[in-house]
């Protein structure tokens, strides 16, 4: 009965926030180009869409027993802002006492905040924006719980290994996003001699005069053989119509086909399921977790992880320890994760999927490193250097 | 022929009709649905066919029950001991998966992981007469022998949850590693042990104080930290000797319980979670969860002897000793 008071009282105090309460801020744009629902011809919506907010709030409301427990209640404020008002915003949240805040932002966006926000005590966590060109930056305020394109094109190639896939037809769109993710699988295709038999641009006229561009079957032909086709192509809608259409009757990865993804709905293990159906309690509208809502939801969860679990009430020492390797944070992916010292990023598992099946989780079998496995995607840290 | 036969069944029913100690072995297999059953020297002798996704198991105190948490069917199957035939099942909440019985078997305690939540059912008149609302992901449930007091993990809250079995209330929450999944408590020195997957550590918990008194950690030669996934434990009776399975790093680790001094690791199947010790104590069998098979592990010289193919995906071992 005393242990039920004391709680009791615990839960009293925790109701005044104190200095070194949880406070997140979630920032997005309400109208962000990466999400536009109507761009495909057909209106179909291509891209991944719906509000991470679901995501944040489920990672923490997962949390929240383990913060009571310790006397904390994390508080969530958020806003959805134009692209001119982002800087304001993110200051405004700031001086209100926000002290972790996640993006779901460009990669540009997001370096522009990290730069206006440097010389404040807010962390930035980045939930969508892939580039590695971000990860070099080291900004010292900003963790990134997206995977980055080098860990997925890395997940891709260890798959493309595993299967004797020797050599893979790149076809890529013509967006500066496609550029960055194709180049990034060149590198991690030359890290383990995946032959390129060839790099092509897509075009999405029907113009005669570019059918080379256009035209499935002579895109894929030539004289040369290929044991798979990957596929750089962010919006969709050419990639879409690839499968079953090649001049030769192969696989195809990267954009469409076989996918590496941080989550997707049909993974079964590791308590995913539990994950996904509390998410879909929460979203209301019938939508299923995506990848996105992942990297959005595991980012609550570290911040509110490391407050309840730092033995200490000040936000430097809580800093110290969501960046350390005792964070060992559970993310439903069978493995305990942290974020890299050298760039910010969270080593994750990499889940290879298809439209509705986890064909297997990466790093696979076989793939190994010097001190932790899950290093092996990504820039490791003896080829990373911050620009 | 047909007397002979009678004859031949009469003969064998005073055996089997004690239904204490046949040194039957059943091992759940959560994807085939089904319970593999084998006999004191390892003979297969019945595949009984459960509910969807059986995981946990637990008998009555007379041993002449077993019961079985059924994940996909909200149903925890009765299974008589000696005819190896369902013969109840109790209702649940959505996906049971670890479950206890209070110490006068009238109330069942089952961690509910789609709904955060411990129910209380009541075995008579098969209703859930209470909830305990709990952190994410409930798994590990434990009642305390001598005590009022049961413990149940939140994997994702990552935590242990005192709670008053009578009242039905929370009166502690203790703070633990990374996705905490099952207990022990040790007979002489009120320890609870909690493995936490996810840090790789067994935490061990003062149940007088609720205060963490030690943390072990484990690392088998050639493995990493990180591959060290602990989940299943075991105890001697007289307490002396400890088991931990290490998940996917394929081993077992034995360790005298009070010095908490690891003695062997041994090497088992992919993903070892369950461990019992059958009732001589002379061999532990472990459940391989990802290499659907168990291995036994001779308890004198710490060595695997042999690994028996089971069903899909063992989640766990029981021993009717």
């Amino acid at each position: 009965m005393k242990r039920l008071i004391a709680v009791l009282i615990a839960l009293l105090i925790s109701g005044t926030v104190g200095a070194s309460e949880p406070r997140l801020g979630l920032l997005r744009l309400a109208d962000d180009p990466r999400f536009d629902d109507e761009f495909a011809y057909a209106r179909i919506a291509l891209r991944p869409h719906g509000d991470v907010r679901t995501a944040v709030q489920l990672g923490i409301s997962d949390m929240q027993m383990l913060a009571n427990a310790r006397g904390l209640t994390p508080v969530l404020t958020e806003a959805s802002v134009d692209q001119e008002g982002l800087i304001d915003a993110a200051q405004q949240m700031v001086a209100d006492g926000v002290t972790h805040l996640i993006v779901d932002l460009p990669a540009a966006h997001v370096d522009t905040l990290a730069n206006a926000l440097s010389d404040t005590q807010a962390t930035i966590l980045n939930t969508t924006a892939p580039d590695d060109w971000l990860r070099r930056k080291c900004h010292a305020n900003l963790l990134h719980t997206a995977a980055s394109d080098r860990m997925i094109a890395d997940a891709l190639i260890q798959h493309a290994v595993s299967h004797k896939w020797d050599s893979v037809l790149v076809l890529r769109g013509k967006t500066e996003r496609d550029g960055i993710r194709a180049d990034a699988f060149l590198q991690a295709a030359a890290r383990f001699r995946i032959r390129i038999v060839a790099d092509r641009e897509f075009d999405l006229s029907t113009n005669p005069s570019m059918r080379e561009q256009n035209n499935i079957a002579l895109i894929t032909g030539g004289r040369r053989d290929y044991d798979a086709v990957f596929i750089a192509d962010e919006i969709g809608e050419f990639s879409r119509y690839v499968p079953y259409q090649t001049a030769l009757p192969r696989p195809i990865i990267g954009a469409t086909g076989l996918v590496a993804l941080e989550w997707h709905w049909a993974f079964e293990r590791y308590g995913a399921p539990q994950v996904n159906s509390r998410f879909e309690t929460l979203a209301n509208d019938g939508r299923r977790m995506g990848w996105q809502d992942w990297s959005a939801w595991i980012a609550s969860r570290a911040v509110v992880t490391a407050f309840a679990k730092t033995r200490s009430d000040e936000l430097e020492d809580v800093n110290a320890f969501l960046r350390s390797h005792k964070l060992r944070l559970d993310g439903s992916k069978g493995a305990q994760m942290s974020f890299r010292p050298w760039n910010g990023q969270l080593r994750m598992p990499i889940l290879m999927s298809t439209h509705n099946a986890i064909l297997s989780v990466a790093p696979l079998e076989g793939f190994l490193h010097q001190t932790n496995t899950l290093d092996a995607l990504g820039f490791d840290e003896s080829e990373f250097s911050c620009d | 022929m047909r007397n002979l036969l009678f004859a031949l069944l009469f003969s064998l029913l005073p055996l089997s009709a004690s239904a204490l100690d046949t040194g039957r072995i059943f091992v759940s297999n959560e994807k085939s649905h089904d319970i593999y059953v084998f006999d004191p020297d390892y003979n297969l002798i019945k595949k009984i066919e459960t509910s969807r996704r059986p995981r946990d198991m637990k008998f009555n105190a007379a041993r002449t029950l077993l019961y079985v948490a059924c994940g996909d069917d909200d149903i925890i199957d009765v299974i008589d001991v000696e005819t190896l035939e369902i013969v109840d099942g109790i209702p649940t909440g959505p996906s049971p998966e670890v479950f206890e019985f209070s110490p006068d078997e009238s109330q069942i305690y089952v961690s509910n992981e789609e709904d955060s939540m411990l129910e209380i059912i009541d075995v008579e008149v098969r209703i859930t007469v209470h909830d305990v609302p709990t952190g994410a992901e409930p798994e590990g449930v434990i009642v305390s022998p001598d005590s009022d007091t049961l413990y149940v993990t939140s994997e994702v809250a990552d935590m242990v949850h005192v709670v008053d079995r009578v009242n039905g209330v929370v009166t502690n929450n203790i703070i633990v590693g990374t996705r905490p999944r099952r207990f022990i408590i040790t007979p002489d020195t009120n320890e609870l042990w909690v493995s936490a997957e996810l840090s790789s550590e067994i935490y061990v918990i003062d149940r007088t104080t609720e205060e963490i008194t030690e943390v072990l950690e484990f690392l088998p030669p050639g493995f990493r930290p990180e591959d060290v996934t602990p989940v299943g434990m075991a105890l001697t009776r007289d307490g002396k000797i400890g088991l931990i399975s290490l998940g996917r790093a394929n081993h077992v680790a034995v360790i005298d319980a009070l010095t908490k001094e690891i003695l062997a690791y041994v090497l088992v199947g992919n993903r070892a979670w369950s461990v019992a010790l059958t009732s001589d104590e002379k061999i532990a069998v472990v459940a391989n969860g990802l290499s659907d098979d168990i291995t036994l592990i001779d308890m004198e010289t710490y060595r695997p002897i042999r690994s028996i193919p089971v069903g899909r995906v063992p989640h766990t071992v029981v021993i009717d000793d």
